[in-house]
């Protein structure tokens, strides 16, 4: 039975082999993805009508971030602090709308894990806050600055008069407030200037399909952020996918975790709505990853993979309609519920990671690194 | 750069296949060169390595060897060392690594990845079997066990301690162990296409392009990290292992797979899954993915049939100790059954890359056994009609599997 099947495969191969010569370009040409997809098309809607915009949203989010720290430490008010906050809520969310583009100067810098490494290390801020002495720069203080940090100093020091009296008296912690909120936007000032600058054209005319070649290289990132930052970060640590034990601490924004679902949902939909190639302003629509795929005629199980990807991505935002608005919250009640988002996200990472960038001739220069 | 896998393999038929030539080529099997034992090199090294695999059964068998133990043995501890948490393990190497066996269990690429829930459920079940343990049975440990009630019972001059239903909670992890961690990281991880076929792993393989700063290439290790949970027994030697078949300190999968082969119905069947261990890995070496993933075939269909056998044989033999009245004994097979019957859901068949039984009809037969008062009260039709649902999903009989 096995030896047929063998032959069976091996036949039904050579068959297939022989055949494709009529075939054209189905999945790509023989040598080297030389595909007639305008790539530099998409590459062009993706930098001028999303990623730049979107840097550019971040950017004068995190300039709010700063002029209302600034202010607060000024003089701190109850006022003054429900601005930071809101700030900072408004920040956090636009950073879900960048956080997938991490190539280019943003890769350079490391902005990802400067502006979101959470769980915080409270503790060692809590230390650099009274020491009073402190270099953000440091690599080794990725989990003590950014968005987390702020949730924390922010939402993590007890009540808003509480939280107030205590920036009002200690000149330690106004301090450490400011240079957070201050790197946070210079880093995003950086990442942001460099797409408004030499590098969006770098980007844009680098339109090889070698794995240097900006499509090759952004799809793994794109791929890998949905795996890693977005499925593990957002869902599968704190639900204990892979531990089989439930952290709720390591919910994105913990302190404040009532916003906890919506930056899930807002990175969701920002990823979806780079997949449609949608504009970030306005109802604008260009050049995608859907129209690539429909374009290479991609066929899985007798759909079109465009489909299936795109019923996936409505079966994810669908299964989080059932999530409560605080993650940490539905961690500690139904766990389960958890599980259930991490798998409809664990479907898509198959779909885009084996599927998708099969379809598109790009090879996975990462891996799973689970193995022992 | 055209580097898919399926694109490459494709090309590669359409080059051969297409030129009568190299038809003979594809049709006979590439130059394979078998060892005699598991050994392979590269530049004069080894290249076999499971030391992760070692490490998890040295992690098992410390767990098991405290389960009983309710001097000193916590409910706490056990959790610790089921999630390698808190430094709790004798074996300070094991507190060191990085590794936990509660985190590979129910954990395989092609079972769980995306269902989570389920693997959550059953690592549930594992913390369950310990909590009990250490909580109701521990608390009647000087007790007689009766229906309903946890404690003692004697099989012969040994003591056993199980729960209100008659379950050893030691053997019901054990076993379930064997399927949960050992079975499905093997046949349903480790040897499945998605694993050993990841991004680049073929095309690195035939390139011999080995990982950074080893000596073998990814899709090698793979294969030997499900190598490794079957034969990584410190007692076993690693490169010939059926030298200590059914003598090994080993009290998992390779115990079990000597036991079947002891029985002359299944005589063999240890041999052929080392030759098919063996053949799989050195097709690697010589990049004939086709005879890979025959032996895969062999392995899953040899293991899933281990599973299956020794949990008709338990059920066979709990039925008939029952039927002499004697309940240690018959409880000590019943539980060691049920856990097999637990691990059926990992088994893999080749055929359809699932269970040879279903999901629901295993859930079914679990709660056939343990309902109401459970081992004090099931029927030996019970028995009987699970043992004999089982078989018919393998090409064996209960009547060969129960001598």
């Amino acid at each position: 039975m096995i030896k047929f099947s063998r032959l069976f495969i091996v036949f039904a191969l050579i068959f297939a082999a022989c055949s494709s010569e009529d075939d054209g370009t189905e999945t790509g040409g023989e040598t080297g993805g030389t595909d007639s997809f305008d790539r530099g098309a998409m590459l062009i809607n993706w930098a001028d009508n999303i990623i730049v915009p979107a840097y550019n949203n971040m950017a004068a989010k995190t300039q709010n971030v700063e002029t209302a720290a600034t202010a607060f430490t000024a003089a701190p008010d109850a006022a003054g602090f429900q601005q930071l906050r809101e700030a900072y809520v408004d920040a956090y969310k636009s950073f879900q709308s960048v956080s997938m583009f991490q190539v280019g100067k943003a890769e350079e810098i490391n902005y990802r894990s400067y502006l979101n490494t959470y769980p915080a290390n409270t503790s060692n801020i809590d230390s650099k806050i009274s020491s009073g002495s402190f270099n953000l720069e440091l690599p080794s203080s990725f989990a003590e600055q950014g968005l987390p940090a702020l949730d924390y100093l922010l939402f993590g020091m007890g009540t808003s008069e509480e939280t107030v009296a205590l920036y009002s008296s200690n000149e330690n912690y106004r301090s450490y407030l400011n240079a957070v909120a201050l790197r946070m936007n210079s880093l995003t000032a950086e990442v942001s200037n460099s797409w408004n600058g030499d590098y969006r054209d770098t980007f844009v005319s680098n339109t090889s399909s070698s794995s240097t070649g900006s499509v090759d290289k952004f799809t793994n990132d794109y791929v890998m952020y949905f795996e890693k930052i977005l499925r593990s970060g957002k869902i599968g640590f704190p639900a204990g996918a892979f531990t089989g034990t439930a952290s709720p601490s390591n919910v994105e924004a913990r302190f404040n975790a009532e916003i906890s679902r919506e930056l899930y949902l807002e990175a969701v939909q920002s990823f979806e709505d780079f997949f449609y190639g949608r504009h970030f302003s306005g109802n604008g629509t260009g050049s995608s990853y859907k129209q690539y795929l429909e374009y290479l005629d991609s066929i899985k199980d007798g759909a079109d993979l465009a489909g299936l990807i795109e019923n996936q991505l409505d079966a994810i935002q669908s299964q989080s309609s059932s999530l409560e608005t605080n993650l940490k919250s539905q961690v500690e009640k139904d766990n389960t519920k958890m599980l259930e988002a991490y798998d409809e996200l664990q479907k898509a990472v198959i779909l885009l990671k084996v599927d998708m960038m099969q379809a598109l001739s790009i090879s996975v220069d990462y891996v799973d690194s689970d193995g022992d | 750069m055209k580097k898919l896998f399926v694109s490459a393999f494709v090309a590669a038929l359409t080059l051969s296949s297409c030129s009568s030539d190299d038809d003979t080529d594809i049709l006979n099997e590439k130059n394979i060169e078998v060892p005699v034992s598991y050994e392979f090199t590269r530049n004069g090294a080894s290249t076999v390595n499971f030391e992760g695999q070692t490490t998890r059964l040295q992690m098992s068998a410390e767990i098991l060897s405290n389960f009983t133990d309710f001097d000193n043995a916590s409910e706490e501890m056990l959790l610790n060392m089921f999630a390698n948490e808190n430094s709790p393990f004798a074996n300070e190497d094991l507190n060191a690594s990085s590794k936990s066996i509660k985190s590979k269990v129910a954990a395989s690429n092609l079972y769980f990845s995306t269902n989570n829930v389920e693997a959550s459920e059953i690592k549930a079940d594992f913390d369950s079997w310990i909590t009990e343990q250490m909580t109701t049975v521990k608390a009647n440990k000087d007790m007689l066990a009766e229906a309903g009630q946890a404690g003692q019972i004697a099989q012969g001059t040994r003591v056993r301690y199980v729960n209100g239903k008659g379950l050893e909670l030691n053997q019901a992890f054990a076993k379930s162990l064997i399927g949960g961690l050992l079975v499905d990281q093997i046949l349903n991880n480790y040897l499945s296409q998605p694993v050993l076929d990841e991004a680049d792993n073929r095309l690195n393989n035939d390139d011999e392009l080995p990982e950074e700063g080893k000596n073998y290439t990814t899709m090698e290790h793979k294969w030997d990290e499900a190598y490794g949970y079957l034969y990584g027994d410190p007692s076993i030697p690693a490169s010939n292992p059926n030298a200590v078949l059914n003598e090994s300190d080993d009290s998992l999968l390779f115990n079990y797979l000597g036991q079947v082969d002891e029985d002359e119905d299944f005589a063999g069947i240890a041999e052929e899954t080392f030759e098919a261990f063996k053949t799989g890995r050195a097709a690697i070496v010589a990049g004939d993915y086709i005879v890979r993933d025959e032996q895969v075939a062999i392995i899953r269909e040899n293991i899933s049939k281990t599973i299956a056998v020794r949990a008709v044989y338990y059920l066979q033999d709990g039925k008939n100790l029952l039927a002499n009245g004697e309940f240690g004994a018959a409880f000590h097979a019943l539980s060691e059954g049920y856990g097999f019957l637990y691990s059926l859901r990992f088994t893999n068949d080749p055929m359809t890359n699932m269970p040879y039984v279903s999901v629901s009809d295993i859930n079914n037969f679990k709660d056939q056994l343990l309902s109401g008062n459970g081992f004090w009260e099931v029927s030996p039709d019970t028995l009987d009609s699970i043992s004999e649902k089982i078989a018919a999903e393998f090409d064996f009989s209960v009547a060969e599997a129960a001598e």
